[in-house]
């Protein structure tokens, strides 16, 4: 299993149609990917939309991604990229 | 999709028409299997026999009333004939004389040299315009031979699309067997109803019909009774299946709504996509029922997720 720190930098945060990419990315890879508040206080498997949105994550937040499986490196290295991008949004 | 530019020629207007016209060939027998109609609004000959020529379209039928009728007799035979010269009776499609009236003897020679199909209804011109309009609009409207199943679900009609062995047809059945009913498998004849609507129906020989694979043509009406069937219906919502591995664009919230373009309307869609294990007529009923809810102004996806748009804000 690897792991990554990511933070939330797009203005609403972990929002619906943000989460929906990340679920997106994250189920066309076979291993598992977690997501975890860093406080612990909340995780998500990456795969599900509705345990995504339960993370309620504003921005600044961050987050711990974990990826175990035969893709682990892969899907971490996309992950950690849909973050840093900002989930691609136009920041105002 | 397969698309060809409507029209009909008058012998197919004289089978087709509905029997209350009881429609009689008066003259230009030989120009009936040729002439052909290609716009469904009529035109009244009157202005085109007084002289104003200008507005005779080729493409569409003309009725002749007791108006015209009447003008006609009064002229002296020299102007009646000059009135006829003048409207090219080669060009026009084809003339309806109502009210079983008698059009002058020049009128009926000129429309036999000119191989100009005459016709006669009992229909006074108010009703018989209506008639033939409503008839027309119908058999020129743009039309379209779809691939897939359409059913009656809860009173919609319902498109089924998705590539040939996906299971369209099994869901139909297991659709059936749910009290839905059946308009056409696989092949669908489609024509647009004004500018907003949407019509399919069966073609005739596959009315009733169903394949499934390793039982063969069924006939829906014998085995299910004749509630398991429709005829014609509004086409309201479209549900597309998709592989599995091919479903790239599926919809996780549930809150972009798609649409499919069939004939230039936009038909709203769902894209399912099918695995093993999934049961698809579960899932065509179920978004026939969230189709009906947000079509009745209630989305619950786009409540949620402004709920959860709120709790992010509040928590930040």
């Amino acid at each position: 299993m690897i792991e990554e720190r990511v933070r939330i930098t797009n203005r609403l945060g972990l929002h619906a149609r943000a989460a929906a990419q990340l679920v997106r990315l994250a189920s066309g890879f076979k291993s598992t990917v977690r997501l975890e508040r860093v406080d612990g206080s909340a995780s998500a498997d990456a795969k599900s939309i509705l345990s995504v949105l339960m993370l309620a994550a504003p921005r600044g937040t961050e987050l711990r991604a974990m990826a175990d499986g035969v893709d682990e490196r892969e899907a971490i290295a996309a992950v950690s990229r849909l973050f840093e991008e900002g989930f691609g949004e136009i920041e105002h | 999709m397969s698309q060809n530019q409507p029209s009909i020629t008058v012998g197919e207007f004289l089978e087709l028409a509905p029997t209350r016209l009881q429609l009689q060939v008066l003259a230009g027998h030989d120009g009936v299997h040729t002439r052909q109609i290609t716009l469904p609004r009529i035109q009244k000959l009157g202005l085109a026999l007084a002289g104003f020529t200008h507005y005779i379209h080729p493409g569409r039928l003309q009725i002749v009333g007791q108006s015209e009728v009447w003008f006609l007799g009064q002229l002296e035979t020299e102007k009646l004939r000059e009135a006829i010269q003048n409207l090219s009776l080669e060009k026009i499609a084809c003339v309806l004389v109502t009210k079983n009236l008698e059009p002058p003897t020049e009128f009926i020679s000129a429309a036999n040299c000119a191989s100009l199909p005459l016709l006669q209804t009992p229909l006074l011109s108010s009703e018989a315009i209506q008639v033939v309009t409503d008839f027309l609009e119908e058999a020129l409207a743009p039309r379209v031979i779809l691939h897939g199943v359409l059913l009656d679900i809860y009173g919609l009609g319902v498109l089924i699309e998705g590539e040939s062995g996906i299971g369209k047809s099994e869901c139909a059945l297991d659709l059936i067997t749910r009290g839905h009913r059946l308009i056409s498998d696989d092949v669908i004849e489609v024509w647009s109803a004004g500018m907003e609507k949407l019509v399919g129906r069966a073609p005739e020989l596959l009315r009733e019909h169903l394949e499934i694979r390793g039982l063969g043509i069924l006939n829906i009406r014998d085995l299910f009774g004749v509630s398991a069937i429709s005829s014609a219906k509004t086409i309201d919502l479209s549900i597309k299946f998709e592989r599995w591995e091919d479903a790239s664009e599926v919809d996780r919230l549930g809150i972009d709504t798609r649409t499919s373009r069939i004939l230039e309307i936009d038909v709203p869609q769902f894209l399912i996509p099918v695995s093993r294990g999934r049961t698809l007529a579960t899932l065509v009923e179920t978004a026939v029922r969230l189709h009906l809810l947000r079509t009745r102004g209630q989305d619950a996806a786009q409540a949620f997720v402004a709920r959860h748009a709120e709790m992010i804000k509040d928590s930040g």
